[in-house]
């Protein structure tokens, strides 16, 4: 069972998919949480929604090809610049004139550009390992997006980021996947949670979405120099998707504080969900100078 | 002794009355504390001041009427206008543009039409109980009275005294009757006796000239409705529930009409800030970060599973007494725990001793406000009143309470050890939600006990700092995780803690685990004392007599007396040397020399010259003591005068092991002195067995914590 049902649900048609979205609570303040991955979707959130929503206005949706939104193998859905827009769309059709950003790895570049284009729409960033080519890969993850369309026979670690072996062997990729982002000791549920999101989808969509790459390491850091707003990041030490440096890299760029998760990995949000929840209510109380409930 | 002095102080004087100011500390962004005079001045801050400027600047000053600024008389000099001028012209001689203004009672008021009039320099403001005229509630006295006030009243009692006649002819007796109305909470004591010494510094012309000052050319309704509607910052009102100057619902009014945020102090009075002053510094640290957006520092969470376990370590800092068994504690604990990571929050001369043995010293332990030079500051002579000493160091404590808390946050401790750290036993118990980790608790008596010199008000204070103690174990038994008593039943004095009060033996028996005496060394062996000796230059056909006074710079007048003995001992007493140990403190030039007297600084395990001489002369102080009771060397020792703890705690230990000479410093002259030196030097003793195994079976029981 879930720990909180939406207050309203609903579809905005975006470029032509249909996308789905949830809204809880009724504060003055609205978070709006970003998908990240196709591979996963938006109940990746589900530890950071019932206690946002006591607190906050809080808003998730699903990207296309994976949740409750439409499967396209059209690359061009993927895009940076269709990512923001459904953000936008989102934020529309529920009324949300204003909303502090929250996003996980890939969803760190949706946000900043959301951030960048419309930044009268954005009250501040929390960016929860952010995934953005701002400083070099992890050593073991360097190269892989060139071997993407290699043929390997029986791939091992890395060599399983593969088109044909996602297309054969996706629930395996998906489980080594993820047992990289969870190197925290005890983390069963949260491997088989994030696996289990990734079996909703197939491989051809996550297929289609390696095809897009248009962002670089210029278009970040030009996205970061428009960044106006207050940010924060979260960021494991012993993230093995996106290294640390890349957290310290954006905090730096957009002026922004970095909280270092100790021996934390990709996804604090699921591993340590409370320090990330109370650094997001503290960060989003901040911004909206808020009332602190009396003692 | 101030917790902090200001970094610059200064005078304003823009219509011929001097306004002296005060500025703490460099953050941003700029705190006025203004205070509500003339009844009271800056130093009703003292609790906030050394928090804040820690983290912001902050200035206050003594509005007219009061503390160090002019004193005039006539109403017109007390309007509003003046007072605001006031401000403004500090806030101009101290070159701040902008600054969130902090205000008590009817300062809020001046603060408020501060704003109004000047909106561009203020960014925020704190009121602490506001007396915001035509909001929420007024208390019905003030209307009562106030209807009088011209009058003259025959014997007037209560309220009655607020009047301009009363208050001008009985200051007073208005004075103590109007504190004692403001502050309901039990148990204070002191906050009481510094309002009064505060009011008391003006006069009650001055007072009832501020009276009428502050009311002329008083302000309709229509229009303090219009400026609180328009003020436009952020508002935090810090309330008591219970005052009886401001109603409360007039705060809730305030912070409803402003927007503000509104913090109610259940069972608080008029004086929250002195009273409950965590509480109030934490409210107005968090109010002033959200709103002026103090960025967060980075950061690094460790992952719970991941951490090392860590003590953060807190060492009473008054003399050098606890330091070598709170040393040797830790490496016993360090045996049984050996991943364990222990920092110390300590302050010199502790911290000579930790260095010297290579301890970790916490960075934040410079910022800490020195209770040894408080205790210095208090002593006269031969003489301490140390329960006086530790009431009038209140804002030393709760400086280095808040120092104390951020550190404990900061540092994610699994434990606190405090050795007699009373800060945090008191603050943890006054504000019970801030503890962090497991709490050790630690001393080595128990029970304030009254002097004679102070008479029965003397024995009302303490026994009333008893029973607060007492409610607070009785109420909050989760704040001692572990309470350790450095001795054995039998070295507990055989009172009670006060009038209707349990006995001190039974009570302590009750909530306590002994450790048994903690020397933190070895005794030394027949043939270690030999080889001492020495070492350190002591020849066998002499008489040495070791002199100390500790380290906390109290006793220079013991050591004057004891020197003038020296060349009368030594005329019959030939083979008699003295070596005096004056400590860090106390600089022997100006001492008189003689003929075989030698003078010391500070000196490295002083106990091995006290285990090995013939003779030692010391203070009352119980680490001494019981060092000179463990090696079974001769001692006479004069406790402190009017030191409760040394009369009457130290001396009944070393009466139960039999050990030493207790000597009057009153009444003993240098000829005595002398006399009890020629007697006494290199006498067999025979003394019962100190302890040897106490650091070890204290870690043992610390240890099950972790």
């Amino acid at each position: 069972m879930r720990a909180r049902h939406p207050d309203s649900e609903g579809y905005v048609e975006s470029g032509g998919l249909s996308i789905g979205y949830e809204v809880f609570g009724e504060r003055d303040v609205t978070l709006l949480l970003l998908p990240t991955w196709t591979i996963i979707h938006s109940r990746f959130w589900k530890l950071q929604v019932p206690y946002l929503a006591r607190h906050f206005r809080v808003i998730t949706y699903d990207g296309p090809g994976n949740g409750r939104s439409d499967r396209s193998v059209d690359p061009q859905v993927y895009s940076l610049a269709a990512q923001a827009s459904y953000a936008i769309d989102v934020m529309d059709e529920t009324g949300t004139d204003k909303a502090v950003l929250v996003s996980l790895s890939m969803g760190s570049m949706w946000s900043l550009s959301v951030a960048a284009e419309h930044p009268d729409r954005v009250l501040g960033q929390v960016f929860i390992g952010p995934s953005l080519p701002i400083t070099p890969p992890a050593a073991a993850r360097a190269g892989i997006e060139d071997a993407f369309w290699a043929e390997h026979v029986y791939p091992q670690g890395w060599d399983k980021y593969n088109a044909h072996y996602w297309q054969t062997n996706y629930q395996d990729f998906a489980e080594f996947f993820f047992s990289e982002c969870f190197p925290e000791p005890h983390s069963t549920k949260q491997r088989e949670d994030c696996v289990g999101w990734a079996l909703e989808t197939q491989a051809e969509v996550l297929v289609a979405e390696a095809k897009v790459d248009d962002v670089d390491h210029e278009t970040v850091l030009e996205l970061c120099s428009r960044v106006t707003s207050p940010v924060l990041v979260i960021h494991g030490d012993h993230d093995r998707i996106s290294p640390l440096s890349r957290a310290r890299r954006l905090a730096e760029a957009t002026g922004g504080s970095l909280v270092t998760v100790q021996d934390g990995g990709h996804i604090p949000l699921a591993r340590d969900p409370v320090v990330v929840n109370l650094l997001i209510k503290g960060f989003a109380d901040r911004l909206s100078g808020r009332q602190k409930a009396p003692a | 002794m101030r917790a902090r002095e200001p970094d610059r102080e200064g005078y304003v004087d823009h219509d011929g009355v001097p306004i002296y100011y005060e500025v703490h500390g460099s953050g941003h962004p700029t705190l006025m504390l203004v205070p509500a005079s003339p009844i009271t001045h800056s130093k009703i801050w003292k609790g906030l001041i050394p928090n804040l400027a820690r983290h912001y600047r902050v200035i206050t000053f003594d509005g007219r009427g009061n503390g160090r600024s002019g004193r005039p008389t006539d109403p017109e000099s007390h309007t509003r206008a003046a007072n605001v001028a006031d401000m403004i012209a500090v806030l101009d001689a101290t070159d701040t543009d902008r600054t969130v203004l902090v205000a008590h009672c009817h300062a809020t008021l001046w603060a408020v039409e501060a704003i109004a009039a000047n909106p561009e320099r203020v960014s925020a403001l704190v009121a602490i109980e506001p007396l915001v005229p035509f909001l929420g509630k007024s208390q019905p006295h003030w209307v009562e009275t106030g209807a009088h006030w011209d009058e003259i009243i025959e014997n007037p009692s209560g309220w009655e005294m607020n009047n301009r006649h009363a208050i001008t002819t009985q200051h007073r007796k208005w004075i103590e009757f109007f504190f004692g109305e403001m502050l309901v909470e039990p148990h204070s004591t002191k906050q009481y006796e510094d309002g009064v010494a505060w009011a008391m510094e003006s006069t009650g012309e001055i007072l009832a000239a501020g009276d009428d000052g502050f009311m002329l050319d008083f302000p309709g309704q229509e229009t303090m409705d219009g400026i609180y509607r328009d003020l436009g910052i952020p508002t935090l009102i810090i309330h008591g529930e219970l005052d009886i100057c401001q109603h409360v619902e007039r705060g809730k009014a305030f912070a409803e009409i402003t927007n503000g945020e509104l913090v109610v102090i259940e069972g608080g009075g008029h004086l929250t800030l002195a009273r409950d002053p965590v509480k109030v510094n934490r409210a107005i640290k968090e109010f002033v970060d959200r709103n002026e957006g103090t960025p967060m520092q980075q950061h690094v969470w460790p992952r719970g599973l991941n951490r090392k376990k860590r003590v953060l370590y807190v060492s009473s800092p008054i003399g050098l007494g606890h330091a070598r068994r709170d040393v040797a504690i830790a490496k016993e604990l360090k045996k049984l725990r050996p991943d364990l990571e222990i920092d110390w929050l300590a302050q010199d001369p502790v911290t000579r001793v930790l260095e010297a043995e290579g301890e970790t010293i916490h960075p934040a332990s410079e910022w800490l406000a020195s209770e040894s030079a408080h205790v210095a500051s208090e002593a006269s002579g031969h003489d301490l009143h140390c329960f006086q000493a530790l009431r009038r160091m209140d804002e030393i404590l709760v400086a280095n309470f808040m120092i104390f808390q951020e550190v404990m946050e900061e540092g994610l401790y699994d434990l606190s050890l405090g050795d007699e750290a009373w800060e945090i036993d008191h603050f943890w118990h006054e504000n019970p939600e801030l503890k962090r980790g497991d709490h050790v608790w630690m001393t080595d008596f128990v029970g304030f006990l009254p002097m004679p010199s102070g008479g029965s008000h003397e024995e009302y204070l303490t026994a009333d700092y008893n029973a607060e103690m007492i409610e607070h174990i009785a109420r909050y038994p989760r704040i001692r995780d572990l309470a350790l008593f450095v001795g054995s039943p039998d070295d507990i004095v055989p009172e009670v803690f006060g009038p209707g009060l349990p006995k001190i033996r039974d009570w302590t028996e009750e909530h306590f685990q002994f450790t048994g005496y903690i020397t933190g060394f070895e005794p030394p062996t027949d043939d270690q004392m030999a080889s001492w000796r020495s070492e350190l230059g002591y020849r066998e056909d002499e008489k040495v007599c070791v002199v100390t006074v500790g380290g906390s710079g109290v006793g220079r007048d013991l050591l004057e007396k004891v020197i003038a003995a020296y060349p009368l001992a030594k005329q019959s007493m030939p083979e008699l040397r003295m070596v005096v140990v004056a400590g860090p403190r106390i600089d022997p030039a100006g001492l008189p020399a003689h003929d075989g007297l030698e003078y010391h600084g500070y000196v490295h395990s002083l106990y091995r010259h006290l285990a090995v001489c013939d003779l030692a002369i010391v203070q009352g102080g119980l680490t001494t003591t019981m060092e000179l009771a463990a090696t079974r060397t001769p001692f006479l020792y004069f406790p402190l005068r009017n030191h409760f703890e040394q009369n009457y705690h130290v001396r009944h230990r070393l009466d139960r092991y039999g050990a030493g000479q207790y000597m009057d410093y009153a009444v003993t002259d240098p000829e005595a002195i002398a006399a009890e030196i020629i007697s006494r030097a290199g006498d067999p003793v025979d003394y019962l067995a100190v302890e040897s195994n106490g650091a070890a079976k204290a870690a043992k029981m610390i240890a099950e914590l972790l």
